[in-house]
């Protein structure tokens, strides 16, 4: 037990040590960290992938949605049914958001630094989630934003004297936002707050696990998945863009969803949807 | 035992850390905290907007500006592909009118910025590969030069092939060509005298030109900024359908962006519907 807390101490110091000498865009000796270096991509079953990818999309991930939220659910189904967008933003290009945007809709890279974990995934703009690790508590004012704000802690579980997994939490999320493409809703009020904790799994290095833990107002208790993902072996790994804007065939007018046709035409999303109103045209 | 023999793989692994981490920070420069450009948003920023700017394009690619322009006369978007949502991309980006940060690792430098997709900098030696998958931002090689020989990096070198398009250098729609071709060449360093400036000297070599083109745009460092993101599609008030622009009225209808724009093609609805 003992040397467990002095193992801790020197871990807590040598991290307070990095913090001082690597503060900034600094390179630095990662020895202390879990090599989570290269490319990582979600383990799901074949389609799109859901939230809970142990369990079936839609109804069959079991999430505790209070009474209000089913409905809400229900309603977002049937808009789904009649060729509507429901809750997704995605449709509309809008990035997931956390915590969906965990499911690393494209590969996802994470950049260990003493200050800061990045978590990069180059999908719409999810660009770049920052977890400080510099053990900064939460700032008074925080605008929101889709991957909300983040702060982690380096926890070395098994006292070798090297970290082995990031707790992370993260609030400050904004949006009206959605677990996963069939638009199993979290809460408007947008106070979700995620825990998670990411470590790479004991008995294969090229496994990444994250426990995920979400507290929504949506939910009738907090909800967890476990997400893994995999190393890819490649030694260059080709980070392709994914940029939505270039191939999304969705055009939002106001609050109506049209689709484009091949020869880039407007037509209607669902069935007996009236066009656009052109009022505002000389005809 | 136990304990001696912990406290020891500790130590031994906090000495080879931060001796690690300082020989590093020894080894590049300090280019911490974020960076932005200066306004105004225009590609060489020593010369005025459009024609001003004076670029070596070909006879073809200049009357692509000039038409370009003549569309913003009447309230167009021109060429400016940013209108679509389509990114600004290599070089536009690093105009950075918005704020990028520098991530240093001994094989890459990551440039993240709040408005764009990254920009990975291979800096561990690597040649170009014989299949380049294209891209907006390029695919970039970098080295890490010592110019006054003191022992610590303070210029990065870049070079950045195998594009895909549309692009162009700023919104008046100055074009790069089309067969994206290009090869951008960056010489970023810290200003000798202003640790707080820095200047990426940026030459394009670019089929559109009939000679490369440099510019040096400058950067000033901010100490205590928040990255967030700046989502195009979120605040987006340009509508593309088809290969026309439109623009969404404050109460969320379709309205033309130019005088006697014609409204967009109806003939999937029904004569009933329109």
């Amino acid at each position: 037990m003992r040397a467990a807390v002095l193992n801790l101490f020197g871990v807590s110091a040598l991290a307070a040590a990095l913090c001082l000498t690597s503060a900034g865009a600094f390179a630095f000796d990662d020895a202390l960290y879990p090599d989570l270096s290269g490319q990582w991509r979600r383990i799901s079953p074949p389609g799109q992938p859901a939230f809970d990818p142990a369990k079936p999309r839609g109804w069959g991930q079991e999430v505790p949605l209070t009474d209000e939220y089913k409905r809400v659910f229900e309603e977002n189904l049937r808009d789904l049914r009649a060729g509507g967008e429901g809750r997704w933003p995605g449709y509309r290009c809008r990035p997931p958001g956390m915590p969906a945007l965990m499911t690393a809709y494209e590969p996802m890279e994470v950049i260990v630094l003493p200050h800061t974990t990045y978590i990069r995934i180059d999908h719409i703009h999810e660009t770049a989630r920052r977890i400080y690790t510099d053990g900064r508590d939460w700032p008074k004012d925080i605008a929101p934003a889709w991957a909300g704000y983040s702060i982690g802690k380096w926890v070395d579980e098994d006292t070798d004297g090297r970290y082995d997994a990031l707790e992370v939490e993260t609030r400050h999320i904004k949006g009206r936002r959605a677990f996963d493409a069939t638009g199993l809703p979290m809460h408007d009020d947008s106070r979700t707050v995620v825990k998670e904790r990411i470590f790479l799994d004991a008995a294969d290095r090229n496994v990444l696990r994250n426990e995920i833990t979400v507290i929504d107002s949506a939910l009738t208790r907090p909800w967890s998945v476990v997400k893994t993902y995999s190393r890819s072996p490649e030694r260059y790994a080709i980070w392709r863009e994914y940029l939505c804007a270039e191939e999304n065939n969705h055009v939002a007018i106001g609050k109506e969803s049209y689709f484009l046709s091949a020869e880039g035409l407007l037509m209607p999303s669902k069935k007996g949807q009236a066009p656009p109103d052109l009022r505002h045209f000389q005809q | 035992m136990r304990e001696w023999k912990s406290i020891g793989v500790a130590v031994f692994v906090t000495m080879l850390a931060i001796g690690g981490a300082q020989a590093a920070d020894e080894t590049y420069p300090d280019w911490s905290g974020t960076w932005r450009g200066r306004p105004p948003n225009k590609w060489d920023p020593s010369k005025p907007p459009g024609l001003g700017q004076q670029a070596p394009l070909t006879p073809e690619y200049q009357a692509v500006l000039q038409a370009s322009l003549a569309d913003q006369a009447v309230g167009g978007t021109g060429s400016d592909p940013y209108s679509s949502c389509l990114p600004n991309a290599m070089p536009r980006m690093m105009t950075a009118i918005f704020s990028f940060e520098f991530v240093i690792l001994p094989n890459i430098t990551y440039i993240l910025f709040e408005s764009s997709m990254p920009r990975r900098v291979h800096t561990d030696g690597r040649d170009w590969p014989k299949e380049i998958e294209p891209a907006f931002n390029g695919n970039s090689i970098g080295k890490w030069i010592d110019t006054d020989g003191d022992g610590r990096f303070d210029l990065l070198e870049i070079e950045t092939r195998g594009f895909k398009g549309p692009r162009v250098y700023d919104p008046s729609g100055i074009p790069l060509h089309r067969d994206n071709q290009s090869i951008i060449k960056e010489r970023i360093a810290l200003d000798k005298s202003d640790a707080n400036v820095m200047r990426n000297e940026i030459t394009t070599v670019d089929n559109a030109l009939t000679r490369p083109w440099t510019v040096t745009k400058t950067y000033r460092r901010q100490r205590n900024h928040v990255m967030s993101t700046n989502d195009c599609n979120e605040h987006n008030q340009h509508i593309t359908i088809g290969k026309e622009i439109y623009m969404l009225s404050a109460d969320g209808l379709l309205m033309p962006q130019k005088k006697d724009q014609r409204p967009p093609d109806l003939r999937y609805y029904s004569r009933a519907q329109r």
